[in-house]
This record gives C-alpha cells, structure tokens and sequence, in this order.
C-alpha cells in the first residue's frame, strides 16, 4: 500500500458506522485472590464470557496473584475447570486455548518484604511480549485486611506509562470511619476516578433497566412522585444460610453485608432525579443526592432479626446461631427491615420500607412501587373486594423483568373486579441470554467508565445512615432467634407495616 | 443460555380463505397453547418475507429459531402470480417455547400465506390486517426484489425496515443502483454487508495506511466484495479504488495493492445471527447507503 496517497485525516474514516461494539485498550488484569471463590465463580467464568463474544482486548494478560503455592501450570487446569462448572456458555476448546494462553500466575504474600516484586516484574515481562503499554486493571478479590498493604504496594510502584484501575470489593469499610480510612489510604495512591468499588448490583441488567423503565417511558415519571406513589416496598431476599461465611458474616451482619450497599443502592436508583446525562458523574451525583436526603430511622422504624430453625424447600435447616463459626449466643442480625423516608420535594412523607436477610422463604429481589387507590370507584363494594392497589413491580431476580397489577372485569354478568397482572418479562422478550453483572462491570472497568460503580462520597453516606441504625441497637438486645429459617421474618416487621394500615407485599 | 426446548407447533390451516379466518385461528390456538402451562404472548415486531417458490426451504430454515430470538408474529408470503385460481390459501400455528428459569412458556405467531393469481398483486392488503399494532415491521425479501414492482412499492410502503440479501442477486453491482432508489422510502439493510462487518472492523485497523490503497482484491461472493469496495471508496473519498474479484462461497480473503491482509480474529456469524443483527437495527445506516452508492458511482 501506498502511504504517500493517504488522506491526512486526524480521524479514522473507516471506524465510522463500526462502533458496534466496545474494545478495550490492550491491558493487564490482576486478580489479588486469585485461589479464592469469587474468581473461580465468578470472575474467571465472566473473563470466558467475554472471550466468547470477543469483547476481550487484543492484547490482554490476566495475572492471577494469590498466597497459595502454584504456578501457571496448575493456575490454568484450575481455571479451566472453574470455567467448565460456572461458565454460562458451553465450553469451547478453541475459546479456552487462546485464553488460557493469556493466564499467568504469582505465588506470593505482598505482606513479606519485596513480596509484590514478582508480580512487578512479571508485569513488566507481559508489556514487552504484548505491548500491553503499561495498562493495569488491578482486582482486589481480598479480605479488606489486606487491601493497605497491596495498595500501598501497588501505589509505590505504578507504571508511568498508560492507565492504571483498581477495583476493589466490598465491603468498603465496617463503618463510617474505617470507610474514610479506606478512602484515604485509595486516595494516596490512586484518583478517584481511577478507583471501581465494585457492587454487582448495579452490573445486573434488570437494575439498570430501572433507569430505562423510569427514564425512556413518557408514562411512569410523572407519576414518580408522592402524589401518585402511596409507598415502595424493596425487598432482597435470600432462601440460603451464609454458606460458611460466619467469620465474615458475624462481623457484618444484614446490615453490612445487604443494606448498606445493595439495597441502598437498590433505594437510591429508584428515587433519584433524571440525570442530565449517563455519565458516571451525572447518575452518581443525583444518586448522592438521594441517599443524604435519606432521614435517620428511629428505633421503631427499624426491625432486626435472626433465624431460628425452620424448613427450606421442604428441609429442615438449622437456626443462625447453629451454623459452624457462629456463637451460640450472638446477637448478628440476619434479617433487617426498615421504614425510610427521602426528605426531599419528590418524596416527602411517602416511606420506602425495605427488608434483607438470609434464610427467608425464597430468593428474591424485587422493588415494588404501590400506587395510591382510585380516588372514587363508582362501583359496589362487593364488585371491587378483589381489587388490590395498582403496583408496579420490578423483578430484580429471578424472573427478571417488570409487571404492572391492574384491575380488570371479570367477564361474565354483572360488574366484578380482579386484580390481573400485565407481564413483561426478559427472558420473553429479549433471548439473547442475560450477561453476568461481572462481566459488565469487568468491561467497563477496562473501558474506563465508571458509572456503574459507586464513588466515594456515597459510601459515606451510606455508612453515615447504618452507623446511625446500629447505635440504637447499642441500647437493647432483643430476643434472637425471633423468625424460623423459611418464613418472610419476624412478626415485628410485619407491625411496622401494620401500624401505617398497610402491610407487606403478598407472595 | 439454555437452550429452550421447543413443543410442537399447534397449527391450522385452510384453503381460499379470508384473513378473518387466520384471526381467528391465532385467538384460538394462543388459548389451547396456554391450557397445559402459563402461556405469553410477547410481540416485538411483525416480520414479513416474501418468499418466491425456489427461497421456500431456505426461508423456513432461515427463520426456525428466530421467533424464539425475537418474539413476533411472522407472516410468510408466498406468491403464485401465476395460478390459474385467484386465492389465499393459509396456515397458522403458534409456537410454544419454555422460557428457561420459569413455568411460563413464550407464545410467538407463524401464518403463511400462498397468494395464488392476482391476490398476489396486492400484498399490502393482504397483510396490513395482521400487522401487529405499534410495533416495527421488518419485511424480509428473498431474491432480487422486482424493481418498481407494484408489489415491493406496496410492501415496503407498509414496511419500517427493508431486508434483502445482494448475495442472492445476480449482475452485480447494478441492482445496487435500484437498492439506492430504496432509501429515501425505507431504512434498508442487506445481509452481504453485514457478513463483511468483522474485515470492515478489520481493516478500520489498518489506517492510515489503508488511506492510499488503490485495489483491493476479495475472495468471496460478489456481494461483499462490491461492499467492501464501494465501502473503502466512500469511506475515503476515493472512487477510483479498483476492485478485483475472486469468487468464493463466502469471504475468505481480502488483499489490498496485492498484499494479502491477514484474517481478522473471531468466528464469522451464523446465518440467523446476521438476521437476527439486522432485526435489532432501526434507524438508516448512512455508512451502508453510501457504499452501496459508491458501488455504481463513479
């Protein structure tokens, strides 16, 4: 080809009309805790599902830097078969084999003295064999204990060359000043904007289709409001224990591990402001907005819980404090539910209660906006008995997607009303297989965008509201276990709705 | 995803029918589809084909699984102009698909059409009565559309999205000038260019060098190689880009000035991934017009 022709362009005219799909720049992805569950179930599977549909960059590495003894050897046979167990696509030979060629492994403890060397140089290897540029996404998949050191590690030693993204895994802190500890020590090393604290929330399609629901259709924002909204129900259900987890779980609790970050998150996608546009900065900025107009609860408007022994599909399944690692009598809340109020003009005085815990009758995650009743039916009594408020329900999992309860005539004589429900479910409409919430929030890291990631500022707030929460529970120790393992929780979270003449979402 | 596994379709069918008649079948097919489980009827669009005789098989193979991708009702046409009855003869089935995770099952629509002596002159009213209200209507044409026929003038006036496939056609790259004559009326798309999409992104990354390229030689079918050209001289301003030719059943090479580039990553699509692409498209691609115009402009 001749290269005296060429037109002198600054853009690529050929790229035009091509944008179809989103490539990352070359880059290197660390995974700290690489011999840990979350990258056998999740991480790697979602790196597969990406290198199915090429969504890969060109170039790319995956370091995988853990304490346990191996190599890149035994790293890639027992990535492979975390790929065959958890992968969502079949396994494909021809996939794996150009993957697995990208997989590197460093045995080391970054708490030892040079213990981050090995994984420097080996870097430092992989920019010259694939011209990586010095591009970094650094995963944090560790216990917070050892997030200091690697990241002071890391921060010491940053390539001057390209770009450089740490993603970090909650829990972002146990509380408000171990959160702006955490932020401070991010911040000496690494900009905000280049720091993705990950919730995978917020990676689920369904969550995000709450913008698109409330944000592309004409009809529901300006009913979005408290003259048309009698109240919202948030719900996160789980039907399982914790799974072996009680050195994390007795310190976290509900109100860690759930409520502070997916459901709030969950509380503030529903009621914030239009963003002016989808940037990262625009959708954080109003979802900040929203979690500090969130008004403190008093003690009544907070219920907490702890499951007791009860049956789970049918199984007798041991209480809370049964479970292998938890104390026989600790007081760790399972189950939390809460009336909140968003003091601001779009939702004065209309509450949102929500409820999280483990053990309850089903997996579940739903948002269930209940609209005020029809001002005046002009029918009998008798006619509308079956007729519930209309409500609309965003099913976050499982059955993702959006239903709408209506009132419909039962056919036949005479004039009787029925509570039906309009569907819309994704799975029926869109079957083009839901992406992972990994692998969307791994893609957007490496593309740099951010929106999908919550910034420090909310953290912040998030912990201010549960510091509050749990310094009145300082004040009384009530009766654990208090619901049986199967049930929708104690009756004490039914009263706090029944007290405002409403009552949970029926099931 | 798991696979869905696919009941038998429930059907019905009829001879010189009118369109009430396939009304009514759907209506009473969706209630015995929805007597054994929960049934929905989920729609995204209406999708039209007209199919002359010799596309028949490969219409049908083209399009099994696809209303499992994209839930529609999808209205076959088959013309017989020259029957020696003027008729409609019909057959309709709802087809039961299991929505993976859930006890509910996706209920989508399937009614073709035979349209025998001059019922095959006015397809528009044949098919305006079964269009799904408010949704998008991609009309599929097999073969290479009769120009300024009364029945693809009708047709693509009830259409949103226009569908051919220019590998079909011969005497290539004339008819690309017809296909012109298309886009101020409908927003067309045509799947050769879509199967050129992986050495369009391909070649994207040979710039600025690709900038002074004077021939480029395809191996593969006429239709993407009349594309990939037409594109490379819209693109770049350069219409005296010349085109070399290399026949082969699908694209298996590109060489630009003689230099063989080599083959970009990645699988190429299946079949129905290209449609079902081209059913996900909605507004015009300025890109595609102006390498289809390029082709025959000098």
């Amino acid at each position: 080809m001749s290269e005296t022709a060429a037109p002198r362009q600054e853009e690529n005219p050929l790229e035009q009309g091509l944008a179809l799909r989103r490539t990352p720049d070359p880059c290197a992805l660390v995974i700290f805790g690489a011999s840990g569950d979350l990258t056998h179930k999740k991480l790697m599977p979602a790196l597969y599902a990406l290198a199915v549909r090429s969504l890969l960059p060109p170039r790319f590495a995956i370091v995988g830097v853990a304490r346990t003894e191996g190599d890149d050897g035994t790293f890639r046979e027992d990535m492979q078969a975390a790929v065959r167990q958890h992968a969502r696509d079949p396994f494909r030979q021809e996939i794996w084999d150009e993957l697995v060629e990208q997989l590197h492994y460093v045995s080391t403890d970054f708490a030892d003295a040079g213990g981050e060397n090995a994984v420097h140089d080996l870097l430092g290897r992989l920019d010259d064999e694939r011209q990586l540029g010095g591009n970094r996404v650094f995963y944090l998949a560790v216990p917070p204990g050892a997030f200091p050191t690697i990241v002071e590690a890391l921060g010491r030693r940053r390539d001057e060359r390209g770009w450089t993204r740490l993603i970090v895994e909650k829990p972002f802190g146990h509380d408000l000043e171990s959160a702006r500890t955490l932020t401070a020590t991010l911040l000496e090393y690494f900009q905000e904007e280049e720091i993705f604290r990950i919730d995978h929330y917020l990676g689920k399609e369904t969550v995000q289709n709450m913008l698109a629901l409330r944000f592309a259709n004409g009809i529901f924002e300006p009913i979005w409001n408290r003259q048309f909204i009698d109240h919202v129900q948030i719900t996160v259900a789980e039907a399982i224990g914790i799974e072996g987890r009680a050195g994390y779980y007795e310190q976290a609790g509900a109100v860690r591990d759930i409520f502070q970050n997916h459901l709030l998150q969950l509380l503030a996608l529903t009621a914030m402001e239009p963003p002016i546009d989808f940037t990262a900065e625009s959708v954080r900025n109003e979802k900040v907005k929203v979690l500090r107009a969130l008004h403190t609860p008093g003690p009544r408007s907070v219920v907490r819980g702890q499951y007791g022994r009860g049956f789970v599909e049918g199984e007798e399944v041991a209480a809370y404090r049964e479970e292998e690692g938890v104390a026989q009598d600790s007081m760790t809340e399972t189950y939390v539910a809460a009336k909140l109020y968003v003091d601001n003009w779009r939702w004065a005085d209309t509450p949102f209660y929500v409820r999280m815990g483990k053990r309850l009758a089903r997996r579940e995650t739903t948002i269930a906006i209940q609209f005020k009743r029809a001002p005046h039916p002009p029918f009998e009594e008798t006619a509308a008995e079956g007729l519930r408020p209309n409500v609309l329900l965003v099913h976050v999992q499982p059955d993702e997607g959006v239903s709408l309860a209506i009132g419909a005539k039962v056919p036949g004589q005479g004039l009787t009303i029925r509570t039906v429900h309009m569907d819309f479910l994704y799975g029926g409409a869109f079957r083009t297989g839901m992406p992972e919430a990994y692998e969307r929030l791994i893609l957007d890291t490496m593309l740099g965008d951010s929106t999908l990631f919550t910034r420090a500022d909310e953290v912040e707030e998030q912990w201010l509201l549960v510091d509050a929460i749990v310094a009145g529970w300082q004040r009384d120790r009530p009766a654990f276990p208090n619901y049986p393992a199967g049930s929708w929780g104690p009756p004490s979270a039914d009263d706090l709705l029944h007290r405002d003449g409403r009552s949970w979402r029926r099931h | 995803m798991a696979a869905p596994l696919k009941s038998e379709p429930l059907g019905w069918s009829g001879e010189d029918i009118c369109l009430a008649d396939v009304d009514s079948a759907l209506a009473r097919l969706r209630v015995e589809a929805a007597l054994d489980a929960p049934s929905m009827r989920t729609s995204v669009m209406t999708h039209i084909a007209w199919v002359p005789e010799e596309w028949m098989e490969r219409s049908r193979q083209a399009l099994a699984g696809m209303g499992e991708r994209h839930p529609s009702r999808t209205i076959l046409l088959f013309p017989e102009p020259d029957a020696p009855d003027n008729r409609i003869d019909g057959w309709a089935a709802v087809e039961r698909w299991e929505v993976p995770g859930t006890d509910r099952r996706l209920v989508t629509e399937v009614v073709e059409l035979t349209l025998r002596g001059v019922r095959a002159k006015a397809p528009a009213s044949v098919v305006e009565p079964l269009l799904v209200s408010d949704l998008p209507v991609f009309l599929r044409w097999r073969g290479e559309p009769p120009w300024g026929s009364q029945e693809l003038q009708q047709l693509v006036g009830v259409a949103n999205r226009l569908i051919v496939d220019s590998t079909e056609w011969d005497d290539l790259p004339y008819p690309y000038r017809r296909l012109g004559e298309l886009f101020p009326q409908v927003t067309t798309s045509d799947i050769a260019w879509v199967r050129t999409s992986r050495w369009r992104a391909h070649l994207a990354t040979l710039w600025p060098a690709i900038g002074g390229v004077r021939t480029i030689r395809v191996h593969g079918t006429a239709a993407q190689a009349w594309l990939l050209c037409g594109w490379l001289r819209s693109r770049l301003e350069r219409p005296e880009i010349v085109l070399e030719h290399e026949p082969a059943e699908k694209l298996e090479g590109v060489a630009l000035d003689g230099e063989t580039v080599p083959l970009p990553p990645g699988d190429p699509p299946a079949p129905s991934d290209v449609l079902s692409e081209e059913l996900e498209r909605f507004t015009r691609d300025p890109v595609f017009e102006a390498a289809v115009l390029a082709t025959v402009e000098p």
